[in-house]
C-alpha cells in the first residue's frame, strides 16, 4: 500500500500544470471551443511533443510505459484548464481500446502514430436507434447501424466501432472518411465536439477487425471503467479550479465593509465546498488504483467515484455561482466554462444515478459493503 | 501507488486474526453489539485488554520506547479494522489515544515513567474534564479556578459532559490558574485522582437511556502540583494538541464498515427490494469509500505516533455524519421492529433474548446517542470554522 506520488509523478504533474497555465486557460478554452474545427493543432503537436499522446501505451508499442496514475495526473491538469482537445477520446478511449484487443501489428501502428500527434481517434460504443451489426461477406465485413455521442469523432483520423457479429461483441478500426460513413457533428455544451454517425453498408477488410479474440465486451468495459477514471480526474481539476476561484474572490470582493469571505455563512459554505474537493479527489484516485484490480473491485470503485464526484460536483459547482452573486452567471469568468463541464461529467459515461445502482448491485452482498479498500494481492 | 497489501501485510493481518479468534469471547462479542453508547463498559474491555498487554498489543500507536509495537502505519490500520471486524472491545481508548501521547510530548520524566506504564497495564481509567456548564464550544471561556497553595493547587469548580467520569480513578482536566491577558493564556493542564475529597460526580442519563455523560464538581479540592503537565499556563496549548488525537487520531473506518456490514445485511433482510433504501445505502456507501480512503492517504503521510495535524477535522466531520447516518438508515431500514425499547442498562446485561431480537433493542439507543457525535469532541460547526482557516486561509 503506497499512496504517496512519486518524484517522477510530481514532475509530471508540475510540467503539465506549467505547460497548461501558459498556454491555454479561459480565453483559449473560449477561442478553441468557439471555432469552426473545436481544436487547436498546434496545441495537439506540443502535447504531441510533450510525450502526453503516447503516455500511457508500452513501450514496445511506441509509448512511454505510464500507466493510469500518469494519465490521471494529465487529465486533472487538463480538467484545471478547461483544455478541450481529444485527448481522452484518442489515447484513453480508443487508444485503449486497441492497446486491450489489437494484434501486436495493429498497436505499433496505430499507437505509434498517435504518439506522434498524426492521427487522433474517437471510439464508437453507444448504440444509436439501429445497432451497429457486422456481417462477413467473402474475406471482408460489412458495417450497418447506426452510434451516437460519440466523443472527439468529428477530428477524429480514424474511428473504432463496437459492432455485434451474431451473439459477440466485436471491434473495427477505420479510416473515418470511408464510403457509407457520416458523421453528423455538434458541439457539446462544455465545448468538446462529438458526432452521430452513421455506417451504410461499410465494407471492411477482415484486417479491421481489432485482435482475434472472440467476444470483446470485457475488454470494453474495462476501457469504459478506465475511462471513466481518467474524466474523474479531470473533474477534480475543475473542483479544484472552482473552490480557489470562489475563496479568492470572496477574500477580495467587499460588502457592508468587509470581505465576503469574513461572514461564517459563506466561510462555512467553502469548508463544504472544499471537503467535497478533497473527497471528489479521494474517490478518483480510488478509481484509478483499482483499474488493474479484479473486475468486481474496479467496478465498486470506478462506479462509486463516478456517483460520489458527479455529486460532489454539482454541490461545487452550484456553491460557486450563488457564492459569486451575479458576476457569477456571466460568461465573463471561468466559472461557466468549468459548470458545464462538470454537468458534462455527470451525463456522460453514464449518469450518477446509473453508477449508483451498478454499486447498490454489490454492495447489497454485506460481505462486500463491509470489506475495506486495502487489497489482499490474491483478490488483486 | 496501489492498495495492495504486501505478502508481509497479510501474514501480519492472518496474525492478527487469529490472535483475536482466539482471544475475543462470543460474551465480548454480544456485549459489544448491544452497547449503544460511544464506548465500551471497562467491565467487559478490561479482560481483552490484559489479553492484548500480554500480547504487547496494548498500543499499537506509540512509539516502542514507550510500550508501543513499532507497527508500520499500514500494520496498526490493518490491526484497527482487524479489531472492528472481530468485535474486539477497546479498553480506555482516552487513556491510550490521548493522555499517552500528550505526556510523551508534554510531560515530565516523572509522570512518563508513573503514568504510562500505568496505561498499558489498565491500572488506570481516565476521564476527561474539559467542557463546563458555561464553557461548550467557546471552551477557552472556562472558569474552574486552580489556586496555588505551596506545593498544592485548590481547585473549585465544575466540569460536564465528563464521558465515564463515574467508571474513571483519574481525570486530566483543564483548570483557570490566571485571568490576565488573553483567556486562552490562563490554563493549565492538570491530572488529578478523582478519589481526592472534595470531587463529586453526578450522572447525567443520555435520551438514549444511557449513562456516559456525568457532572464532575470540584469543591476545595487540594491536589498535588506534581500533576501539573507542562508549565502553568501552556495547557490551551496541551489541549489542542490532544483535541487533534481526539478528531483524528484513531482511524475509523473498521468500526464504521462493520456497522455499515450490519446495515447491508438488515436490508437484504428487511427491504431486498426497495430501491429507493438501496440508493440512499448506496450513496452512503460511496461516502465511506471516500473517506476510508482519506483516512488511509493520512496513515500514509503521517509518522508513527505524530501529530495528525489538520486533516483530523475533515476526518472527525464526516465520519461524526456517516456514523450518524447509518445508524439513522438503520432505523429506516429495520422500521417498527427498531422501536421496541429496553430502558435497562447495559442492555448486555438485562437482556435474555435471541440475538437476533436483543440486537433490536440496541439500535434506537444507539441511533439517539450517536446524535452526540457531531457534538462532542468540537461541534461539526467548531470543525467548520477551524477548517475555514487550516484549509482555506481564512
Amino acid at each position: 500500500m503506497d499512496l504517496q506520488y512519486d518524484t517522477e509523478h510530481n514532475l509530471l504533474r508540475d510540467s503539465a500544470e506549467k505547460f497548461l497555465a501558459e498556454r491555454y486557460g479561459y480565453k483559449t478554452f473560449q477561442e478553441i471551443s468557439s471555432s469552426e474545427a473545436g481544436w487547436s493543432p498546434e496545441i495537439w503537436a506540443e502535447i504531441a511533443e510533450l510525450g502526453w499522446l503516447g503516455l500511457p501505451f508500452s513501450e514496445e508499442d511506441g509509448g512511454f510505459g505510464g500507466g493510469p496514475v500518469e494519465t490521471s495526473l494529465i487529465m486533472e491538469a487538463m480538467g484545471k484548464n478547461l483544455v478541450i482537445e481529444p485527448y481522452l477520446p484518442t489515447v484513453v478511449l480508443a487508444g485503449g481500446v486497441v492497446a486491450a484487443l489489437g494484434s501486436a501489428e495493429q498497436k505499433q501502428g496505430i499507437l505509434a502514430e498517435v504518439a506522434a500527434g498524426e492521427s487522433r481517434l474517437a471510439f464508437a460504443y453507444q448504440d444509436g436507434d439501429t445497432p451497429v451489426t457486422a456481417s462477413r461477406q467473402g474475406d471482408d465485413y460489412v458495417l450497418s447501424g447506426t452510434k451516437k455521442a460519440v466523443l472527439g469523432a468529428p477530428m477524429a483520423d480514424m474511428l473504432f466501432v463496437s459492432a455485434q457479429e451474431g451473439p459477440n461483441t466485436v471491434v473495427f478500426g477505420m479510416p473515418s472518411k470511408l464510403k457509407g460513413i457520416t458523421r453528423r457533428s455538434y458541439r457539446m455544451m462544455d465545448g468538446p465536439r462529438a458526432a452521430d454517425i452513421e455506417f451504410n453498408d461499410v465494407t471492411l477488410p477482415a484486417g479491421s477487425r481489432m485482435g482475434d479474440k472472440e467476444d470483446a465486451s470485457a475488454e470494453i468495459a474495462f476501457v469504459l471503467d478506465a475511462a471513466i477514471a481518467a474524466v474523474s480526474a479531470d473533474a477534480v481539476g475543475a473542483i479544484e479550479a472552482m473552490v480557489a476561484q470562489t475563496v479568492e474572490y470572496t477574500s477580495t470582493r467587499q460588502q457592508f465593509g468587509q470581505p465576503l469571505s469574513k461572514f461564517q455563512v459563506l466561510a462555512h459554505r467553502m469548508v463544504e465546498m472544499k471537503v467535497r474537493e478533497e473527497e471528489a479527489r479521494a474517490s478518483a484516485l480510488l478509481a484509478t488504483l483499482s483499474l488493474d484490480g479484479a473486475p468486481e473491485r474496479r467496478v465498486r470503485a470506478v462506479s462509486g467515484a463516478k456517483a460520489k464526484i458527479g455529486r460532489n460536483a454539482r454541490f461545487v459547482h452550484q456553491a460557486a455561482i450563488q457564492t459569486h452573486g451575479a458576476i457569477g452567471t456571466t460568461d465573463e469568468l471561468s466559472l461557466g466554462g468549468y459548470a458545464k463541464r462538470l454537468v458534462a461529467y455527470e451525463i456522460n459515461f453514464g449518469s450518477t444515478r446509473e453508477h449508483l445502482r451498478r454499486y447498490s448491485a454489490l454492495i447489497a452482498d454485506p460481505e462486500i459493503a463491509g470489506s475495506g479498500l486495502m487489497l489482499d494481492p490474491a483478490a488483486a | 501507488m496501489d492498495l495492495v497489501l504486501t505478502p508481509e501485510d497479510i501474514a501480519f493481518r492472518d496474525e492478527v486474526r487469529a490472535f483475536l479468534k482466539e482471544n475475543v469471547t462470543d460474551d465480548m462479542r454480544r456485549a459489544g453489539a448491544l452497547t449503544a453508547g460511544f464506548l465500551d463498559d471497562p467491565e467487559v474491555a478490561i479482560d481483552f485488554h490484559k489479553v492484548l498487554y500480554e500480547k504487547g498489543w496494548v498500543a499499537p500507536h506509540w512509539p516502542k520506547e514507550y510500550g508501543g509495537t513499532g507497527w508500520t502505519p499500514v500494520q496498526r490500520n490493518i490491526f484497527e479494522n482487524e479489531c472492528a471486524r472481530a468485535g474486539a472491545p477497546s479498553y480506555n481508548g482516552m487513556a491510550r489515544q490521548f493522555v499517552g501521547p500528550m505526556l510523551m510530548r508534554y510531560g515530565s520524566q516523572e509522570q512518563k515513567d508513573f503514568f504510562l506504564p500505568r496505561i498499558l497495564k489498565g491500572e488506570d481509567h481516565w476521564c476527561q474534564g474539559y467542557s463546563e456548564p458555561g464553557s461548550g464550544s467557546d471552551l477557552a471561556s472556562l472558569k474552574t479556578k486552580a489556586e496555588s497553595d505551596g506545593d498544592d493547587y485548590i481547585v473549585n469548580g465544575q466540569k460536564i459532559w465528563t464521558t465515564h467520569a463515574h467508571k474513571s480513578n483519574r481525570i486530566f482536566a483543564l483548570v483557570r490558574t490566571s485571568s490576565e491577558g488573553k483567556k486562552q493564556a490562563g490554563i493549565t493542564f492538570l491530572l488529578m485522582e478523582m478519589e481526592t475529597p472534595g470531587i463529586t460526580v453526578r450522572p447525567i442519563i443520555g435520551n438514549g437511556g444511557d449513562h456516559e455523560f456525568n457532572e464532575v464538581f470540584f469543591d476545595n479540592v487540594r491536589t498535588p502540583k506534581s500533576g501539573r503537565v507542562g508549565e502553568e499556563n501552556q495547557g490551551w496549548e496541551i489541549a489542542k494538541y490532544l483535541l487533534e488525537f481526539e478528531r483524528g487520531g484513531a482511524p475509523s473506518a473498521g468500526k464504521v464498515r462493520s456497522r455499515f456490514r450490519k446495515l447491508a445485511a438488515a436490508a437484504k433482510k428487511y427491504c431486498p427490494d426497495d430501491p429507493d433504501m438501496a440508493s440512499r445505502i448506496a450513496e452512503l456507501g460511496i461516502d465511506i469509500d471516500a473517506m476510508e480512503m482519506l483516512e488511509i492517504k493520512d496513515l500514509s503521510e503521517r509518522q508513527m505516533g505524530g501529530n495528525p495535524g489538520p486533516v483530523s477535522s475533515l476526518l472527525k466531520l464526516r465520519w461524526s455524519q456517516i456514523r450518524q447516518e447509518t445508524t439513522e438508515l438503520m432505523l429506516d431500514v429495520v422500521g417498527a421492529d427498531a422501536l421496541r425499547w429496553a430502558p435497562e442498562r447495559p442492555l448486555y446485561e438485562a437482556l435474555q433474548l435471541p440475538r437476533e431480537e436483543e440486537e433490536l433493542l440496541s439500535l434506537g439507543p444507539r441511533y439517539m446517542n450517536y446524535r452526540a457525535y457531531t457534538i462532542l469532541g468540537g461541534t461539526s460547526e467548531i470543525q467548520t470554522t477551524i477548517l475555514a482557516k487550516t484549509m482555506l486561509g481564512l
